[in-house]
């Protein structure tokens, strides 16, 4: 996976490349956010969909046709 | 014990048949709120004399005369609905928003606006502008997010019915920590027009009530169409251990002792089933809200956002700008995947059953739940069960069911896209195979007409 699992790296960069001011205890929170779910983030990106064939027009309130 | 203590349906039965009378019933709920209110702060507004006008001019609908509140989500026509926040991203005012109009044509009174989470953004109740809800059983506890004030001002007695909305869990989350009983309907169901994050496919309103017969009435209002009961006899529930087995046990047990009772009740048959990817679901479904969420949100915004606003969620909302794209992708992704395995799964089953969270509420200060798989937030584990739903659609309901060490556990059940109706005659199969102790059962906070004070 990219430098993304690493807040250091990712998190104050991308902020700064966008122009988004933090203080240290948005930091702090956006640290633990990074921890909790980057990981399974990152798993994500690892996984094979590559046989999910797009729903085109998906409706949610019914069962895919 | 008075009519404001009975299910919403008898509340309406009463007043229908002219045994009960409306305006003492709202005068009882206005007093009730005073007085009970402050123990677990689920009522942020009352309006006394916007909810007399909608009972002199309510029409003789299946709801004439009964008293619910709505979650501070919507507008109504004197009041901008404020997301439990200081301020939102999106431009908000008064007027007559779905569910405002839904309660109005059928002759319910609003009586007040439940708190909320700030932002809808977990699954806890514990932040809010309003100061956070308490949960009924326990006032230390969470009461359950986002829909917290709905689901204590039900499990409080304050009101039989309350209107929630549900994004990822956030009806059926409060409805299993205070012990009440919360629909998500099946999506675009239910009234949602002038909801501000206007075009998600997350998100609907739905009731939290004391009953199953009480959500039939309020999901009815809600949906504009009766959701009209049905015979459950041999359903065929499939159960997931993927799901149920990260459970703290005592929440297990009670599911599993529900589930049983729902079998012999109706004729059941219950089979272990595999959903692949389910493990998946509650990520994909933060994912999907949060790029939801992420519409009309820029960076100057985000630099303009009131300090007012929590700290967590000035993080979180600075951290989702930061998600790749390739990342929402893969949530969406899973979405479609999930969308056909659970349509695979439906053909097998009626009725999908896990616990709809893993431990009972945790206390407001830390919210964090023992799980066999270690100690966590609430707000990671939750969405695991909740989240699943949301992301594909279909309905869910959390019942009552047992209590660990005094506070609730919910069981969820899980239908096929608009079998909402199917979901209620099973709940209500579960309340008659146990008797109704579960959702009978009263919260400390009820047992006296006197307030108590939060135990901090």
């Amino acid at each position: 996976m990219p430098a993304s699992g690493d807040f250091e790296a990712f998190v104050p960069a991308g902020l700064a490349s966008m122009g988004i001011e933090a203080d240290e205890v948005e930091l702090a929170v956006m640290r633990a956010m990074h921890e909790t779910y980057w990981p399974a983030m990152a798993g994500f990106l690892d996984l094979d969909l590559s046989d999910v064939d797009p729903e085109p027009m998906a409706d949610m309130s019914q069962a895919p046709q | 014990m008075t009519l404001l203590d009975r299910p919403l349906a008898e509340q309406a039965s009463a007043i229908a048949s002219g045994e009960a009378d409306a305006a003492e019933l709202l005068d009882e709920t206005l007093t009730r709120i005073e007085g009970r209110n402050p123990a677990v702060n689920a009522v942020v507004e009352t309006f006394p004399d916007h909810s007399r006008e909608m009972l002199e001019a309510a029409p003789e609908g299946p709801m004439h005369g009964v008293p619910v509140v709505i979650k501070d989500e919507w507008a109504l026509p004197w009041r901008a609905q404020r997301f439990g926040a200081v301020e939102l991203f999106s431009a908000v005012g008064p007027g007559e928003s779905g569910p405002y109009r839904a309660l109005r044509d059928v002759g319910a009174v609003i009586a007040g606006v439940a708190n909320m989470h700030e932002w809808g953004a977990s699954s806890t109740g514990n932040v809010s502008v309003y100061g956070p809800a308490r949960n009924p059983w326990d006032t230390d506890r969470c009461p359950g997010g986002s829909s917290s004030g709905s689901g204590a001002a039900v499990g409080a007695r304050i009101v039989a019915g309350a209107v929630g909305a549900d994004g990822i869990g956030s009806i059926r989350y409060p409805a299993a920590y205070c012990g009440v009983t919360g629909l998500k309907p099946t999506f675009g169901r239910s009234a949602m027009q002038g909801h501000h994050l206007e075009g998600s496919q997350m998100i609907v309103s739905g009731p939290l009530c004391s009953d199953a017969e009480g959500c039939r009435l309020l999901g009815s209002a809600l949906f504009g169409e009766q959701l009209e009961r049905g015979d459950p006899s041999g359903l065929r529930i499939g159960t997931v251990a993927a799901i149920a087995d990260d459970s703290a046990e005592p929440v297990r047990a009670a599911c599993e002792e529900a589930i049983e009772a729902l079998r012999d009740e109706t004729g059941a048959s219950v089979r272990e089933i595999e959903l692949p990817g389910v493990e998946l679901s509650g990520l994909a479904a933060v994912l999907v809200a949060t790029s939801e969420g992420l519409n009309g949100v820029t960076p100057s915004k985000l630099n303009e956002m009131s300090p007012e606003i929590g700290p967590i969620n000035r993080g979180i909302a600075k951290y989702r700008m930061l998600m790749p794209g390739s990342v929402l992708e893969r949530g969406r992704a899973i979405r479609t995947m999930m969308r056909r395995t659970l349509a695979a799964a439906f053909a097998d089953v009626d009725l999908i059953a896990w616990p709809t969270v893993p431990a009972v509420a945790p206390p407001l200060t830390e919210p964090m739940v023992e799980l066999p798989s270690g100690v966590h937030t609430a707000d990671a584990v939750n969405p695991r069960g909740g989240g699943l739903a949301n992301l594909i659609g279909i309905p869910a309901v959390s019942v009552p069911v047992g209590f660990d060490d005094g506070l609730p556990i919910g069981l969820q059940l899980q239908a096929p896209w608009g079998a909402d109706a199917l979901l209620l005659d099973a709940a209500e199969a579960i309340e008659r195979a146990t008797e109704r102790r579960f959702v009978d059962a009263v919260a400390p906070v009820a047992q006296s007409t006197e307030a108590q004070a939060p135990h901090s």
